[in-house]
């Protein structure tokens, strides 16, 4: 089960010291982490790696979802849910009952509100925790899931799982799976996706996302899933000050910054095309795109210049803030 | 966190752990057969929990003088030692490494506890595990089973690999010949031996078990 194997003996020796932990309850966990070890090579090379190293990383994992702008609830709710496997692994450490930890999720919210980042950093996060072998992110949509002829989705469907083993399947648009009605491949998907969940019960990890009304319309239709995912986040719309701060952090990162007229400009287009009811509603991809460009345009105004100030490669001006990519 | 691998290990090295109970005589036991199998002098590495090691150089007789006392829990890092052990025409080389004991309860001293978990990570990757009991305490009438939980729960652990055996310590003391059988009827399905490290008797027995699990 997920929930807790001893897989990681350093939690139990931590156990041990930190007096949770007597030396005979230790050594009766100990004894089923070391068949599990023996069980395949890579299992007993994990057993090996040091914990200070890995809880480092976790740290580090938190930090990085903490340094991301807004998403106060989601943050929240990440708290939670390691806490909750924390706790889960340490009552298994000391032999008390425990749930197999379910921890497929459902993210909903427009484009561009954090639901990929996140993924990324629960991928990382849970591989520190040991609940994960390897942590990776697959990034999949309808496309690589549904097949052309009878019989080619569900195929298509478990090599992609297959791929995902140790790690995270995140199904972009998951509603488009439901489209199309009775006939539609995209349900025999949706079947092979929930019977691989029993199959790969503690493997690995599969995220739903997508827009929140359609998203609400495909789980009610899908009672099968929504008592399979028990986590479901939702990502509110930037509002215009967080996608400024984003933009900010972005420069910063990349060694620019922006000039007051600039910085105006940023935030009228984002106000007329990022604000809410429009269709990049709170969406930093879009100020990405925006940035990049920027970056790009500028660079094309000082190309000829001689004689460059430190200033001047920094600065980002006015005229190189634009919203049409078309050009 | 801590240094997986005691002293310096020589590819192809063996390691063999002592572990048991505080006070069962494990360092007494080391020493005594290091100085059994002719070793002039011992040189101890001492690896604190926290990873630190120090090497220090004595004759037997000073280690036993400095390493080992009458109070439990003496020992509390690993202590390690390397000897040759003549094994057909050539010899083998064994490093020996003396444990902090284990408890049943959890202890409510930090550092013994740090102490322990330490034991418990020399444990698992040791190809030899000498279980040490103390045969005087387990004949003693009364005294409840010969064994407790810990050492069921060792014997249960490294029972069920090759190289495990159970050394029953201080057979000088009264008591111990009865000990010793309730320890054998306890733990019939591995071999027990009769030792008194402080008198140097069944170290034989202890050094043909260790070479027949090389």
């Amino acid at each position: 089960m997920l929930a807790f194997e001893p897989r990681d003996p350093n939690l139990v020796l931590a156990g041990l010291e930190e007096g949770r932990l007597s030396p005979v309850e230790a050594l009766e966990v100990l004894k089923h982490s070391v068949e599990l070890g023996q069980a395949g090579p890579a299992g007993g090379q994990r057993l090996e790696e040091p914990s200070s190293s890995s809880a480092w990383r976790l740290k580090e994992a938190l930090a990085d979802l903490d340094s991301l702008i807004g998403l106060d609830k989601v943050k929240a709710l990440v708290r939670e849910i390691v806490a909750y496997v924390k706790i889960q692994q340490i009552r298994a450490a000391r032999q008390l009952t425990c749930e197999p930890l379910a921890l497929h999720m459902i993210f909903s919210g427009n484009p561009g509100t954090g639901k990929t980042t996140c993924a990324r950093l629960f991928g990382k996060i849970f591989r520190e925790m040991g609940v994960l072998e390897k942590g990776h992110l697959v990034e999949r949509e309808r496309a690589d899931l549904v097949g052309e002829y009878i019989g080619h989705t569900a195929q298509k469907t478990r090599e992609q799982i297959k791929k995902a083993l140790g790690g995270i399947l995140f199904i972009d648009e998951a509603y488009s799976l439901a489209r199309g009605g009775e006939k539609d491949f995209g349900k025999e998907s949706i079947d092979t996706l929930i019977r691989a969940l029993e199959d790969y019960r503690d493997k690995f990890i599969v995220i739903l996302a997508g827009y929140r009304d359609e998203m609400e319309t495909f789980i009610r239709a899908n009672p099968g899933i929504r008592s399979r995912f028990p986590i479901h986040i939702e990502f509110p719309d930037y509002t215009t000050d967080e996608l400024l701060r984003i933009a900010d952090l972005m420069l910063k990162q990349r060694d620019y910054r922006l000039d007051l007229a600039a910085r105006a400009r940023l935030e009228f287009i984002l106000t007329r095309r990022a604000g809410p009811g429009n269709d990049h509603s709170g969406n930093a991809r879009l100020v990405r795109n925006i940035i990049e460009r920027a970056i790009r345009r500028q660079a094309l105004r000082l190309v000829e210049k001689p004689n460059l100030s430190r200033e001047e490669l920094m600065l980002i001006r006015r005229e190189d803030i634009t919203d049409d990519f078309s050009a | 966190m801590r240094d997986r691998q005691p002293g310096g290990r020589l590819s192809g090295m063996k390691r063999c752990t002592v572990v048991g109970r505080p006070n069962v005589g494990k360092t007494l036991l080391v020493l005594s057969l290091a100085e059994h199998l002719k070793a002039r002098t011992v040189d101890v590495t001492f690896m604190d929990p926290s990873g630190a090691k120090q090497v220090r150089t004595y004759t037997v007789s000073a280690a036993i003088r400095e390493l080992v006392g009458p109070r439990p829990h003496q020992t509390r890092c690993l202590q390690s030692i390397v000897v040759e052990v003549p094994a057909g025409k050539g010899r083998k080389v064994v490093e020996l490494v003396d444990t902090t004991g284990l408890v049943d309860h959890i202890h409510e001293d930090l550092q013994i506890r740090r102490a322990m978990a330490q034991t418990l990570q020399a444990i698992r990757p040791a190809q030899i595990i000498v279980h040490v009991v103390d045969a005087s305490t387990a004949g003693r009438d009364g005294s409840g089973p010969p064994a407790g939980a810990i050492d069921r729960q060792i014997a249960d652990f490294a029972g069920s690999r090759g190289g495990y055996f159970i050394v029953a310590n201080k057979m000088d003391l009264p008591d111990a010949a009865r000990g010793l059988a309730r320890l054998q009827r306890m733990f019939s399905g591995c071999a027990v031996l009769p030792v008194s490290a402080a008198e140097r008797t069944g170290l034989r027995e202890v050094k043909r078990h260790v070479l027949r699990s090389l």
